[in-house]
């Protein structure tokens, strides 16, 4: 069964925010919600890399763990979804996050964030596939439409990725064999947990000779 | 309210595991991103911004989706850039509702970066001007098209009854699509005045006239998809990660099937260089000492191709003689760049072959840019690169139709298609228009003025301020017409708001109300007529290597908006001349057709090969994008079988014989009927006793084995091939010729029946000769490249070793150089602006932004001006990254508040800006001077108030990459 | 959380959604929207699919899906 995953390739990610912004087109995302953002490390120096974040799908979400009402739910691909209409604001998934994706839209410090917002792999919510209340809450539902995320489909270079872990792993793999190393893809371990695609792409494995 | 994520600060610090580690570098504040968000937002655009949705669950007309309506798909190109990316508009009731990825585009494959995935955005127009406007004593009034034509009209005719025609200045843009910018030119022609531009003058205006001036023709020679055959990259003054992303999914595709090593030489460690395999960081202004220190090495190692140079190139020994001065010794001590590391790139572009030099505005935006551009063509024909697939001279112009622009005239110094200015290119011209030549004549001040080159966008202001005798026309400007143009984007604002200030009629024609709206000192006499955008109309545009394509109309333009056929012909009209401008071009309404002007074009356009692209066959293209090579970009079935995509240029002779055009210019391992070609033979025969046609070099096929001159009727005659011209084609000459001896002279070029192009082809030959490339290039200031230190050299020292070049006079104008040079090193300015000021592009946003500025989803990304300044110069000023800095210009007392980037990325002593903002001016906002709902959702201090004189001679382009600044805590 | 039922059974039939045109099978008028919107969050709970829909797999490799795949390999 395919399994949803990203897989960023910083040898290619130039940093270009095409993803951003076709997230924030596909969507019509609100100004202050990203829900995919660049991290970049040694800026402006040798060995500048970076890579775009969002909801990594995580296979057993550490978000979905904490959240009081248990307002996710994760689909048989693989995708972790919510429900705004459960979810409280509290902030609890953001701190379980080891990506920082949830967002959400009200900043106090006190009381209601507002509805919890991410990354949904472009798969809407619960409301039924391609409903006009779905895009409301969650944006299109470009997967229900026999397509992937917008991101990946539009990265300038190639260097996102989306869809079936196994076929991204594979495609992967071809490109660090041609160019005769690899790069260790970060956030690859935390998503896919640990053994579950073997070492060489897991940060400290023979892929990883150009992080 | 909600800024940039702020969220993440409120909501907690604490985070585990990976992105804890990322974050970290995040937060320390080196990143662009980090510094912005930490930093916050200006009030001001927290005000603008305060209209947009802030809540996630959205009302219902925030959603594209419309319930039982059909979606129907068009395809357009983007607006933002030359690599000419496939966008897919999804359209409900006339509304762009979503885009999708084009991936069948061979040139994109569905990818866009931050701008071109944001373009739906433009026809939503939240910031768009929505109807004519008029300034009336500082107050911006509604007007109707009607009156604003009319006014504008009639002030015009009364400018050029008191002034003459040459008193107005048409700025057209390299947005216009190709039928827009060769209409413009029209236009001014028909006005009577050579004062017509656009911003090629500003980013390629030096490549046009290098490249030309070697091999012939000003443009990119092979293609961003060719890289992908490249064995070796070099990237001069060039940041395609920001500038032309897209066009890096190619280079890294060959960087990884090829191994290619992948060079960057930039002061500045860009973006790209992050992706390179090795980095030259050199002093900027010193392009052409690093250009010979890498020849130095490949002459003394003989790894040159000869038996190219012999075949190929005229004058490459007295290169030879100027470079053997540039001993790595030599290069360390004026590039910086340590001998080895020069010697090591030398070996690898000359082993690693087809090596392709690229480069881009850190080459060409020189006192030096023309002399920059023959180096590295140099460089490249030393090595036997061009003409070659995976070689070339990869150029990437800028805007998304900068190219097509300059191809199509939008030029002080040439009608469309470079035919020049002289009498026979009017002749040309007049026929082709079918209009007496005497009736253009008339139009203009004098024969001579209609034969002398106009005034460059780069010093309009001074010929507006200029003293009548000054200026070599009757009078010194007074009107100036500025469609499509931020006027951020030229050196020397302070002197340019002199200039806005004096100028009787200002007229912008923009989506975007663009700085010259926003300079305060202008209360009446302004108008903004609401132009819509390329997506709001249809038309041809071509990329950086030349492949045109059709963009189809998404939306209707919205609002008030019209496209620019209208705009031009609604004053054509009133300027009483639209009947014999439109002559052969149908008029819908008051709409020219598109497909029309372009037909038109190819009737006249001969001489670059922009005949073969008739409007039916680029539609095909588009329609069929499929059926075309990702790397090749040939079709190798389906109606366009055997084109290459877009019919790149030249496509020679009539559509009708379905000349492919060339994916690769100058290319002999192909027949011509195949994109095959050869040097042209654009000057002469022979000079001082040797031969200037190649030497036993010819495309393939070609019955002529040997170089040859330009095809004429005299060259047909003497090898008996005009028999094979038709009684029709005959019948042109002869009537072209005016009858008699005349008719010799009748060239490929004038010949409107397309005959002697047609008999060229069918002989295997190339219409435009074969020549060599010319290394020693006569006619130019410097003939052979040598290297002239900026005005504003940060190297004092160097300045009489290498001094810039006398003080002339051209375009109209005069031109300081060594004089002000010698001035400014002899005086203590170095010790009072201790730093070199460069400038550059972001992702973010394009040109003078006022279009990127005001798409949230882009401004989010990008909320401040910025200054990058390196952490030891940072350290000693005591400037904290964040802080807000003055940056200090040498001129006019110029200086501008911006926030400091503390960044490795810049050099010690360099600063380094982006140019895109403007809405800021020496630390005080304009926001409130434009137009209500049209200002910009960011504003920030342009870049270009602090940057000083100094232009290239052949072009008169300006200088933006080498200033002198001063940088202090605010 | 709400996870699938392990193993997944057959994955749910190709419903090919069409973009955007699904929603003239839902029947939805312009005025249903209208009124969709201004509905407070808590009250469209009836619009949910069912807890066994919500997990069903949305993917499905079609030609699109498999032209971005290939678009990779290059
Ligand atoms: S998958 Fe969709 S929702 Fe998630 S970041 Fe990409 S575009 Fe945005
Ligand atoms: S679009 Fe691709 S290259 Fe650009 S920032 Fe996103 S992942 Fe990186
Ligand atoms: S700006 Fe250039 S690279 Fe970016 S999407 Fe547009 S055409 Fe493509």
């Amino acid at each position: 069964m395919a399994r949803m995953k990203f897989l960023c390739d910083s040898e290619r990610c130039i940093e270009c925010n095409a993803c951003v912004t076709a997230c924030k087109n596909e969507h019509e995302v609100p100004w202050g919600i990203n829900r995919r953002r660049l991290v970049t490390l040694n800026d402006g120096k040798p060995g500048e890399r970076s890579i775009s974040m969002a909801c990594m799908h995580c296979n057993d979400p550490p978000c979905a763990a904490v959240c009081p009402v248990d307002c996710f739910l994760q689909t048989a691909d693989g995708v972790v979804l919510h429900s705004k209409d459960l979810c409280i604001g509290c902030g609890y998934c953001f701190y379980a996050c080891p990506f920082g994706a949830p967002q959400y839209p009200r900043t106090t410090d006190f009381g209601s964030r507002g509805k919890m917002d991410k990354c949904t792999f472009c798969a809407g919510g619960p409301e039924p596939d391609g409903s006009v209340e779905e895009y409301q809450k969650y944006g299109a539902n470009r997967l229900a439409e026999g397509k992937l995320p917008l991101c990946a489909e539009m990265c300038s270079t190639r260097a996102l990725m989306a869809g079936d872990g196994a076929i991204l792993a594979d495609i992967y793999q071809e490109r660090s064999v041609r160019r005769g190393y690899g790069s260790g893809a970060p956030g690859w371990s935390t998503a896919y947990g640990r053994n579950e695609r073997g070492s060489p792409f897991a940060p400290g494995g023979p892929g990883t000779g150009g992080a | 309210m909600l800024v940039k994520r702020s969220s993440a600060k409120t909501a907690g610090n604490k985070r585990s595991g990976l992105v804890a580690a990322l974050a970290d570098t995040l937060e320390s504040g080196v990143s662009r991103r980090g510094f912005l968000r930490r930093s916050g937002l200006a009030a001001g655009g927290i005000a603008a911004v305060g209209a947009l949705p802030g809540a996630m669950i959205r009302k219902a007309e925030a959603g594209p989706i419309l319930p039982n309506v059909e979606v129907v798909t068009r395809k357009n190109v983007c607006t933002h850039c030359s690599v000419g990316c496939t966008v897919i508009a999804e359209v409900q009731n006339g509304v762009w509702v979503g885009q999708e990825p084009g991936w069948e585009s061979p040139i994109n494959q569905g990818t866009h970066c931050a701008k071109g995935a944001s373009v739906r955005e433009l026809t939503k127009g939240t910031r768009r001007v929505k109807y004519p406007l008029k300034l009336v004593d500082g107050v911006w009034q509604r007007i109707t098209w009607d009156q604003a034509i009319e006014e504008i009209g009639n002030k015009l005719l009364e400018i050029r009854q008191a002034s003459g025609p040459d008193a107005v200045f048409w700025l057209g843009s390299a947005k216009f699509s190709n039928e827009g910018a060769y209409l413009y030119r029209k236009l001014a022609a028909f006005w009577g005045t050579n004062n017509v531009d656009h911003q090629a003058r500003i980013c390629h205006s030096t490549t046009v006239a290098g490249v030309a001036n070697t091999w012939g023709y000003g443009a990119m020679t092979n293609s961003y998809n060719d890289i992908q055959n490249s064995k070796a990259l070099l990237i001069v003054g060039g940041n395609p990660a920001e500038a032309h992303p897209v066009s890096m999914q190619h280079m890294l595709r060959g960087k990884e099937h090829n191994r290619a090593p992948f060079i960057v030489i930039d002061p500045r460690f860009t973006r790209t260089a992050a992706h390179a395999t090795e980095y030259v960081r050199i002093r900027p202004g010193t392009d052409i000492p690093i250009a010979w220190g890498l020849l130095w090495h490949i002459f003394e190692n003989g790894w040159e191709d000869k038996e190219y140079i012999r075949q190929r190139v005229y004058g490459m020994d007295e290169i030879r003689a100027e470079v053997k001065k540039w001993t790595p010794e030599e290069v360390e001590r004026v590039t910086g760049v340590p001998g080895a590391q020069v010697r090591r790139v030398a070996e690898v572009i000359a082993k690693n072959k087809p090596s392709t030099v690229i480069w881009c505005m850190g080459v060409t935006q020189h006192t030096v840019g023309t002399a920059n551009v023959r180096a590295l063509s140099i460089l490249q024909l030393a090595l036997g690169n061009i003409g070659v697939a995976g070689g070339g001279a990869n150029i990437y112009r800028g805007h998304c139709n900068v190219q097509g622009a300059t191809d199509f005239g939008l030029d002080v110094s040439t009608l469309p298609s470079y035919y020049g200015l002289a009498e026979g290119a009017w002749k040309h011209f007049s026929r082709a228009w079918d209009v007496e030549y005497d009736y253009l004549k008339g139009r203009f001040a004098s024969k001579e003025l209609m034969e002398a080159k106009g005034i460059p966008t780069t010093r309009w202001f001074d010929a507006v301020l200029a003293k009548p005798g000054d200026i070599d026309q009757p009078s010194p400007l007074r009107a100036m017409m500025c469609f499509g143009h931020g006027g951020n984007t030229v050196t020397r604002m302070p002197d340019m708001v002199k200039g806005l200030e004096k100028l009787s009629l200002l007229v912008i024609a923009d989506p975007h109300p663009t700085t010259f709206a926003a300079i305060k000192e202008r209360r009446n006499g302004t108008y903004i007529l609401p132009a819509c955008s390329q997506f709001e109309t249809d038309g041809s545009r071509t990329c950086s290597n030349r492949s045109m394509q059709w963009g189809e109309k998404v939306v209707e333009p919205i609002f008030e908006s019209k496209d620019d056929y209208t705009i031009i012909y609604l004053l054509a009209r009133k300027l009483g001349f639209a009947n014999e401008m439109f002559k052969h071009i149908t008029v819908e309404d008051t709409r020219p057709v598109p497909e029309d002007i372009l037909r038109e074009m190819n009737r006249s356009c001969l001489s670059i090969g922009a005949t073969g692209q008739s409007p039916e066959r680029l539609k095909m293209h588009m329609k069929h994008q499929a059926d075309f090579d990702k790397i090749t970009m040939r079709a190798s079935s389906g109606p366009c079988a055997g084109d290459y995509y877009g019919l790149p240029w030249p496509s020679w002779g009539h559509p009708e014989i379905r000349h492919p055009g060339s994916a690769v210019l100058y290319d002999t391992s192909k027949h011509v009927m195949d994109g095959g070609g050869v040097f042209r033979a654009r000057f002469g025969v022979e000079r001082n006793g040797v031969s200037l046609l190649a030497d036993g070099s010819y495309s393939k096929g070609s019955e002529i084995e040997d170089g040859y001159p330009e095809f004429t009727m005299a060259v047909l005659r003497k090898l008996g091939w005009d028999k094979d011209l038709t009684p029709d084609e005959m019948r042109v000459i002869q009537a072209i010729g005016g009858g008699g001896a005349e008719v010799d002279n009748v060239s490929w070029q004038t010949d409107l029946s397309m005959g002697i192009i047609r008999v060229a082809l069918k002989h295997g030959c190339v219409p435009h000769g074969n020549a060599k490339a010319r290394a020693v290039a006569w006619n130019l200031p410097d003939p052979v490249p040598i290297h002239r230190e900026p005005i504003y050299s940060p190297r004092p020292d160097l300045v009489k070793d290498f001094p810039a070049i006398e003080d002339r006079r051209d375009f109209r104008l005069v031109q300081l150089a060594r004089s002000l040079q010698f001035k400014v090193a002899d005086s203590d300015l170095r010790q009072r602006f201790p730093m070199i000021l460069t400038s550059g592009r972001l992702v973010e946003y394009e040109g003078g932004g006022e279009e990127t500025r005001s798409n949230p989803w882009l401004a989010e990304l990008q909320q401040s001006m910025f200054a990058e300044i390196n952490t030891r110069d940072a350290e000693k000023l005591g400037i904290r990254d964040g802080a807000w800095v003055w940056v200090y210009g040498p001129e006019d007392g110029s200086k501008a508040k911006v926030r400091a980037l503390v960044t490795d990325r810049v050099g010690g002593g360099t600063v380094f800006m982006p140019f895109h903002f403007s809405g800021f001016w020496q630390g005080e906002s304009l926001r409130g001077n434009y137009p209500p709902d049209t200002d910009p959702i960011v504003l920030g201090e342009p870049a270009n108030g602090v940057t000083t004189y100094g232009y290239d001679p052949v072009t008169f382009m300006q200088e933006t990459k080498v200033t002198l600044c001063r940088v202090e805590p605010a | 959380m709400k996870t699938p039922p392990e193993p997944p059974r057959n994955p749910p039939p190709g419903n090919p959604l069409q973009r955007r045109d699904i929603l003239k099978t839902l029947g939805l008028g312009a005025a249903g929207a209208a009124a969709a919107a201004v509905l407070p969050a808590g009250d469209v709970a009836q619009a949910m699919e069912s807890p066994q829909e919500q997990l069903k797999t949305r993917y499905r490799e079609t030609e699109h899906v498999k032209r971005f795949y290939a678009l990779n390999r290059l």
